[in-house]
């Protein structure tokens, strides 16, 4: 009998927690979404193949990626910038916007307090959950994905089409081409350097064929001596010493910078003995390397100032017989 | 105390009646194990055919030296082993075709207890001994409140009943374990040398107690011991095995005979009778003869 | 001398319930988004009045989007590890087992790396891949960890404990080749995180645990009988080798669905039942209900401090249990030395 009863018990408890949870759960599947408001909306489809329902005009932008950022100042819509990332430091104003966390973990709550129009994502620095679980609360995500320098150019065209800057977005992608192609003229027949770049010194690591940096390198005239496969590879330092780089190349910054390295590394054993560094061959990329976004292009012209400087002395002397 | 009746078997309590076959809880005949195989096929026994029987109000010892056949014997017993041949039985079951649960309601074995992990109230654990007797996700009711009380009350340990296990010395952690196993009103007790942690005023204490509730409460005893003389002191029959033969059954007088004794343990011992009247085996001048310090 | 009934029980399971809710309301209130105690009241009590279409859009996003499913993902998983914890420390008869001892989450966690170099876009593929290495991990350890046919807890525990640091090795290894993001993604995942919502419906997995934590509540007397002793408890009757099976397939259950959509979080499983023994003792009938309700307040409680803490960054739940955690055992570890 007591067993009987208390066999109940249970059993009601159970269903009345199972209530609650199917009520507190089917509640959240009715979430209103930007159609039901009844804006008009247009539909787009971004980098990762997802549909996107837009509104028709954006005023407030919420960017998930510090590259992006980036992006939609230079195009002029940094007014319209609502939120952003912990990371996002470029340019100056973008520090004072609210951010909303890291890119990895952005706090949704934070995003949705911000009420964007659109959200904008990197699909190499952000998580797609992210996307999904904003996407699924009816919040517009657009996610970026290049894989190239000239990805990055196109999506800039994109995201002015997304957020209503074509023509300042389109004049920006116009320059940055027209400055690459430039720099492939300035460049052309020269043989590429051959150069190891490194994302990390201890453990020695490079990059691969496939990575944003390696697209980089060859537009700055530079061939990375390590070409695999893997995104990150770990080199032995015995392949370096085979392979003898013709330059050295680090993601910092320029000035003393360059100096102290080279310091460093004509103190360091095995890296001393490299013909790179007794002839003090190491250059210098610019961060924004790891960041996909326009001034990225100042970088790469830096970088080819620095791996072929007889090209531009030639350029600043269009006059002199050489 | 006086001098037990001379029968192989089933000497009661009173004298030399024989006992009531009713009387009977423990009925082993021709039973047999092996652990293993040889060669050929046949089994390797560890204990050749035993048979005994044993009733209420009695004490059987179970003695022997090492390898001799003891545990395999309890275990047999308590229905864990299957005998080859033979069978074993408790209340005219035969106690390893019973349900696990069935049999602890039959048969309750006190072994040397493993170590606590969480803390337990001494209550608690009594009421463990209860188990056999419900559903299997049971709460325990008033009856078995009631039987662990007794049980604990048997053993004298009423005023443990609060006191955590891990705060109790070894003879009161003994005494609560055996409360356990009469908590499952058990009509056999087997106990495995139930005083081997026990100082000797423990040891005493135990087997006096031993003696008192198969006198008053009815209950068949069989202990597997060392103490030779502690068991002839408080058994009503001893078993003596010897690599795993049954060599003698009977009262204590009967089996304890340096003939018997001095090839089965290999030692020198010598043989006398207590003021009990019971016989109280010692050693003896370990130099001499063929026992004395090798050359 | 007084037993334990079931009313004691259900009193108890009420007590914890009422902190529960407690704690489910107040982090209700906190969050990025501001909100008042009236708005949620309001908009609970529209809901339940099925008026859902009164309540303000950005009102149902955040109460009913995003900070009421991921508090019931908190209840679940937090309920699901802390019985989870209680039968390991049964069946292992070890104070110190926890559901991760056995290899489970390095399995879920190898899974989840495999399903981000081989697929990496696809989210359910993660969640899935997780649970079916947890799946092959459970398996593999329970053919290692038998002995006679029966599961013997002394090799499980070794089988685990190598199953684990192998597939640790593992996945360390496949860490280095990951890309920055998934690097991160990974460690975040490692570390117990309730941000991603499981590509199962909540519903589902609670009707799961349930019934796992109902299977292992089947065994709480045997399990009291087993902690005694193995040999004692065979000879009072109790089905040993079933039990252990029961509860190890049930608790491994658990620790799989937990771990697959959770990631690792820590300490929940372990202390929460030592918690709940040094309150209301060491009977496993009082015991399992306990921690589940106990571990669903850890985890309630730790993720709203994971995401206020350092709003709006948010921190992984796991590193909050950790942060939590670790005080609360050396207090325990000491109080039994004393």
């Amino acid at each position: 009998m007591r067993r009987l009863m208390r066999t109940q018990k249970m059993i009601g408890r159970a269903l009345a927690l199972a209530a609650l949870t199917s009520a507190m759960l089917s509640v959240g599947e009715r979430t209103a979404t930007a159609a039901s408001r009844g804006d008009a909306t247009r539909v787009v489809v971004d980098e990762t193949g997802r549909r996107v329902t837009l509104p028709a005009e954006v005023h407030r932008i919420v960017s998930l990626a510090p590259n992006l950022t980036e992006t939609i100042y230079a195009i002029g819509a940094g007014a319209r910038l609502a939120g952003d990332t912990d990371f996002c430091d470029v340019p100056d104003e973008a520090k004072s916007t609210p951010h909303v966390g890291a890119p990895i973990n952005p706090s949704l709550e934070a995003i949705v307090a911000l009420k964007p129009d659109v959200v904008l994502a990197s699909a190499s620095i952000n998580w797609p959950a992210t996307a999904d679980a904003l996407l699924k609360m009816g919040v517009p995500v657009y996610t970026t994905d290049p894989h190239s320098v000239d990805d990055m150019i196109a999506g800039i065209a994109h995201i002015g089409e997304v957020i209503g800057a074509d023509a300042a977005a389109n004049s920006l992608v116009a320059g940055l081409r027209a400055r690459l192609v430039a720099l492939a003229e300035k460049l052309a027949g020269r043989t590429p350097r051959r150069v190891l770049f490194i994302v990390w010194d201890d453990p020695l690591i490079s990059i691969g064929r496939h990575t944003f940096i390696a697209d980089a390198l060859r537009l700055a005239g530079g061939a990375s001596v390590i070409d695999v496969e893997q995104n990150w590879p770990h080199v032995g330092m015995e392949h370096i010493v085979r392979l003898q780089p013709e330059f050295l190349v680090f993601t910092g910054d320029h000035g003393d910078g360059e100096a102290s390295k080279l310091d460093e590394l004509r103190e360091k054993k095995v890296w001393r003995e490299l013909e790179a560094v007794k002839a003090g061959r190491v250059a210098f990329i610019s961060g924004e390397v790891n960041r996909p976004g326009p001034k990225l292009i100042d970088a790469i012209e830096d970088l080819a100032r620095q791996l072929h400087p007889e090209a531009f002395a030639k350029a600043a002397d269009p006059g002199g017989a050489r | 105390m006086s001098a037990r009746g001379a029968s192989l078997e089933g000497a009661g309590r009173g004298g030399n009646a024989p006992p009531e076959s009713s009387d009977v809880r423990l009925h082993v005949e021709q039973a047999s194990y092996a652990y293993a195989v040889t060669d050929r096929g046949a089994p390797k026994f560890a204990l050749g055919p035993v048979s005994f029987k044993a009733s209420r109000h009695e004490i059987i010892s179970i003695l022997g030296p090492n390898a001799s056949g003891k545990s395999t014997l309890l275990k047999l017993l308590a229905g864990v082993f299957k005998p080859i041949s033979g069978f074993v039985r408790v209340d005219s079951f035969d106690a390893s075709e019973l349900e696990p649960k069935a049999r602890a309601q039959k048969v309750a074995l006190v072994q040397q207890e493993s170590a606590l992990l969480f803390p337990l109230r001494v209550w608690e654990f009594v009421l463990q001994g209860r188990y056999p007797y419900g559903r299997r996700l049971r709460f325990e009711s008033e009856e078995d409140c009631l039987m662990a009380g007794n049980a604990l009350a048997q053993v004298g340990a009423t005023d443990l009943r609060d006191r955590w296990m891990e705060q109790l010395s070894g003879g009161e952690k003994q005494r609560v374990i055996l409360a356990r196993a009469l908590a499952q009103q058990p009509a056999l007790l087997l106990l495995d040398e139930p005083t081997q942690h026990l100082d000797i005023g423990g040891k005493l204490e135990l087997l006096r107690r031993l003696r008192r509730l198969a006198d008053e409460n009815r209950y068949t005893v069989v202990v597997v011991t060392h103490e030779l003389n502690l068991a002839a002191e408080f058994s009503d029959r001893i078993l003596l095995l010897h690599r795993g033969k049954a060599l003698a059954c009977g009262p204590p007088a009967e089996v304890y005979q340096r003939e018997i004794l001095e090839p089965v343990f290999d030692a020198p011992l010598d043989v006398e009778i207590a003021p009990s009247g019971r016989p109280r085996v010692m050693l003896r001048e370990v130099n001499e003869g063929p026992w004395g310090p090798r050359q | 001398m007084q037993p334990l009934t079931p009313r004691r029980i259900l009193g108890i399971c009420a007590l914890l319930g009422v902190v529960l809710f407690v704690a489910v309301v107040i982090s209700l209130r906190l969050g990025a988004y501001p909100m008042s105690f009236r708005a949620i009241l309001t908009s609970l009590y529209e809901s339940v009045m099925g008026r859902g279409d009164q309540i303000p859009t950005d009102y149902q996003m955040v109460i009913f989007g995003l900070r009421l499913p991921r508090i019931a993902f908190g209840i679940i998983v937090g309920g699901a590890l802390a019985v989870s914890g209680a039968g390991f420390q049964a069946l292992l008869r070890n104070p110190l087992a926890d559901p991760y001892v056995l290899g489970v989450s390095s399995g879920a966690a190898l899974g989840a790396i495999v399903s981000l170099i081989f697929a990496p876009h696809v989210p359910l593929a993660m969640q899935g891949a997780a649970f079916a290495g947890a799946g092959i991990t459970i398996l593999a350890v329970y053919f290692l960890g038998r002995r006679g046919g029966q599961i013997d807890s002394s090799t499980l525990l070794l089988a685990g404990i190598i199953s684990a640091s192998f597939l640790s090795a593992i996945i360390m290894f496949l860490m280095t080749t990951l890309s920055g993001r998934d690097l991160r993604g990974m460690a975040f995942w490692l570390m117990g995180d309730l941000q991603t919502p499981p590509q199962l419906p909540l519903g589902f997995l609670f009707f799961v645990s349930l019934a796992a934590i109902g299977a292992i509540y089947t065994t709480a007397s045997d399990l009291n009988l087993i902690l005694t002793g193995e040999q004692e408890a065979r000879h009072l009757g109790v089905n040993v080798a079933r039990v252990k099976l029961v509860v190890y397939l049930s608790a491994s259950l658990l620790t799989g669905l937990a771990v697959s959509v959770s990631g690792a979080i820590g300490y929940v499983g372990l202390l929460v039942p030592h918690v709940m023994r040094m309150l209301f003792g060491s009977d496993y009938r009082i015991l399992i209900p306990a921690s589940a309700l106990g571990g669903a307040i850890a985890i309630v409680a730790a993720d709203t401090l994971a995401r206020t803490v350092a709003s709006p960054t948010e921190l992984p739940v796991g590193a909050m249990t950790a942060i939590v955690g670790a005080p609360v055992f050396i207090y325990l570890l000491r109080r039994r030395v004393g």
